[in-house]
């Protein structure tokens, strides 16, 4: 009887450590790395009236963090390097941006179909953008700094189906800014005054959806090959802005390519 | 069993608030697609077209329409008549910049790849009271330069400075360098003739050795609008010392009509400093901060964006009175002789 306890003790202190020693925490983490080219137009009365139109340049490192449950984060790094030449081809702006964004994400449903099953969600978070268009001819206007940061709504849906006994996915997402604050100089205030003088005019300026109405959306289709799963799309990026008497517009059109990983976390426990 | 229940009820709250969210974003996409874009009005690239957007940049970002007694709209009425879509290119500059000369404005230029429209009267209906001759036998041959700068000392023991522009940077260590090599002197003149301006931090790196407190020296606007008369305040402009050696004698500042834009501005900075005393012809003026735009043709134009006043809230565009109107005559300049820094020497070896 005494050896039995103790064999059952040892057994059951032998199967506690073994447990211990990973932990799965059930978190699944998609992260797509990805690179785009396309086309770009681009506005800002504060260095010229015209459009500029070129080519962009684009990386964006797109993360959904999920853990089990209808709620899911987003996190999303893009920055961009855009080229532009003005309507008579005699001058140049050389514009770059960088773009965060956090967004908790609800699953408002899910339906299976026969080929496969659609989820939609939504939900929002918060959009920050830091960047600078240089236009090669001007004078003491050559240069304009972007800052600013929303609260901006995001949807998304995902429709995932296997064909030819393989896994494909096309997804939907778009953004839209809500409100947020947004740095701008005045109509024709210089960068002299404002940064060798600091003097201030209503430079931090309130944006709404009326002001400045923005949006984001992408297409992408999903793709295995052997272990591999590839990411094709298209991004949509259409940021404008009607402050301080000034108009600002970046609208880019661009195919993206890239890698999917998905992975999940196991603690190891030593 | 009541917690379940609140539960259940908050979730399907939730759920509907998200799910209108949803339809409301959806909407929005749709109407964002159809009616939301930020452009601004494209004139057409034609004759009539181009001058149409030559005159609109200026009627909304021009500063001295005021100032100037200047009735833009009368302006457009007679010019617009000579354009038509027959005409030449060169043509189309030349009543181009016949209107813009009629702004009377040394900041206000038209560039195209075959010529540059100015307005220079300012200057060229003037004594230029500036020989370069002159100026290389005062500097002779062992001159120093620095930052752009050319300078010596006079037998009088005077130290003379030359500065002709203020396009390049001047470093707060060439200043040291200059102002410890003048230190054995009893005082310094500063010629700023035919200088045409550049950076004003420039001249203000340069005016800030000259005060051992920060100084009011003036006032600044920008345009809040598109209306002619669509200004900020008045913001102050102050002079801070600099950092570093600062001069503390007598200082002559030596002026003529081709003292342009920063360079008019060092003399209003420097006319608010202790010791100073201007000398020579009225300075040119431009105290207009200019702007640069372009026309759908793909001419550039720049213009007079951000007026600048003095202390006393006068406007400097039109130049600033040096406190001693001097001229260069043909005898001295027949002797070699430059008569307004010999004007500033014997002021300076009279006190």
């Amino acid at each position: 009887m005494k050896h039995s306890f103790l064999t059952i003790l040892l057994c059951a202190t032998s199967l506690c450590t073994q447990a211990q020693d990973t932990l799965r925490t059930g978190k699944i983490i998609t992260n797509a790395q990805m690179v785009g080219i396309g086309t770009v137009n681009q506005l800002d009365t504060y260095l010229s009236p015209e459009e500029y139109k070129g080519l962009e340049l684009r990386y964006l490192s797109h993360t959904i963090r999920e853990n089990g449950t209808k709620f899911s984060r987003e996190l999303v790094h893009q920055s961009h390097l855009a080229y532009t030449k003005n309507r008579a081809d005699n001058n140049q702006e050389i514009g770059g941006a960088y773009n965060f964004q956090y967004n908790v994400l609800y699953e408002l449903g899910k339906w299976d179909t026969s080929q496969g099953s659609l989820k939609v969600k939504a939900g929002g978070g918060i959009d920050a953008n830091l960047g600078f268009l240089y236009n090669l001819r001007n004078g003491n206007n050559p240069a304009q700094g972007y800052a600013n940061l929303n609260l901006a709504p995001t949807i998304a849906a995902n429709y995932e189906f296997r064909l030819w006994n393989r896994p494909f996915q096309i997804t939907y997402e778009a953004q839209v800014p809500l409100v947020g604050v947004m740095f701008s100089p005045q109509f024709g205030q210089s960068y002299y005054e404002l940064f060798a003088k600091g003097n201030y005019d209503h430079n931090i300026v309130l944006t709404t959806i009326g002001c400045a109405p923005s949006m984001r959306q992408m297409l992408t289709f999903d793709c295995t090959l052997h272990h591999t799963t590839l990411r094709f799309g298209y991004l949509g990026d259409y940021q404008q802005a009607k402050i301080n008497g000034l108009k600002y517009h970046t609208w880019s059109n661009l195919f993206m390519i890239g890698i999917v990983r998905k992975f999940s976390i196991t603690k190891i426990i030593p | 069993m009541l917690y379940a229940l609140r539960y259940r009820t908050y979730k399907m709250k939730l759920l509907s608030v998200l799910k209108l969210s949803t339809i409301c974003l959806g909407v929005f996409i749709a109407l964002f697609t159809l009616n939301s874009c930020v452009t601004n009005d494209e004139f057409e690239d034609s004759k009539r077209g181009n001058f149409e957007a030559l005159w609109t940049i200026l009627d909304e970002h021009y500063c001295f329409f005021e100032q100037k007694n200047i009735d833009w709209n009368e302006v457009k009425e007679r010019y617009a008549k000579q354009f038509d879509d027959d005409m030449s290119e060169k043509q189309q500059f030349e009543v181009m910049a016949n209107m813009l000369s009629e702004l009377k404005d040394g900041h206000v230029n038209l560039y195209t790849s075959f010529n540059m429209a100015r307005y220079w009267s300012w200057h060229e209906n003037y004594p230029q009271n500036y020989s370069d001759s002159l100026i290389r036998k005062y500097l002779k041959t062992d001159y120093l330069i620095a930052s752009g700068m050319d300078y010596t000392i006079f037998d009088d023991n005077i130290g003379y400075l030359h500065c002709s522009s203020f396009q390049r940077g001047i470093g707060a260590g060439n200043l040291d360098d200059i102002l410890f090599y003048f230190q054995p002197c009893k005082a310094l003149i500063i010629d700023i003739r035919n200088n045409g301006g550049g950076a004003l931090t420039n001249a203000e790196e340069l005016a800030a050795r000259f005060t051992n407190k920060e100084l009011l020296v003036g006032y600044m606007q920008h345009k809040t609008g598109k209306g002619h008369n669509d200004f900020s305040e008045m913001q102050v402009q102050t002079l801070k010392p600099g950092k570093g050696i600062r001069w503390q004698k007598p200082v002559v500042v030596l002026t003529n009509r081709s003292v342009y834009s920063a360079a008019n501005e060092f003399v209003k900075y420097m006319q608010c400093c202790p010791n100073v005393t201007t000398v020579g012809d009225r300075t040119g003026g431009g105290a207009g901060l200019p702007f640069s735009s372009e026309l759908p043709n793909g001419w550039s134009i720049r213009f007079s964006a951000c007026p600048m006043y003095d202390k006393n809230k006068q406007l400097t565009e039109f130049g600033i009175v040096p406190e001693h109107k001097v001229g260069l005559t043909a005898d001295d300049f027949q002797r070699g002789k430059d008569t307004i820094i010999e004007f500033a020497r014997s002021l300076i070896n009279a006190q």
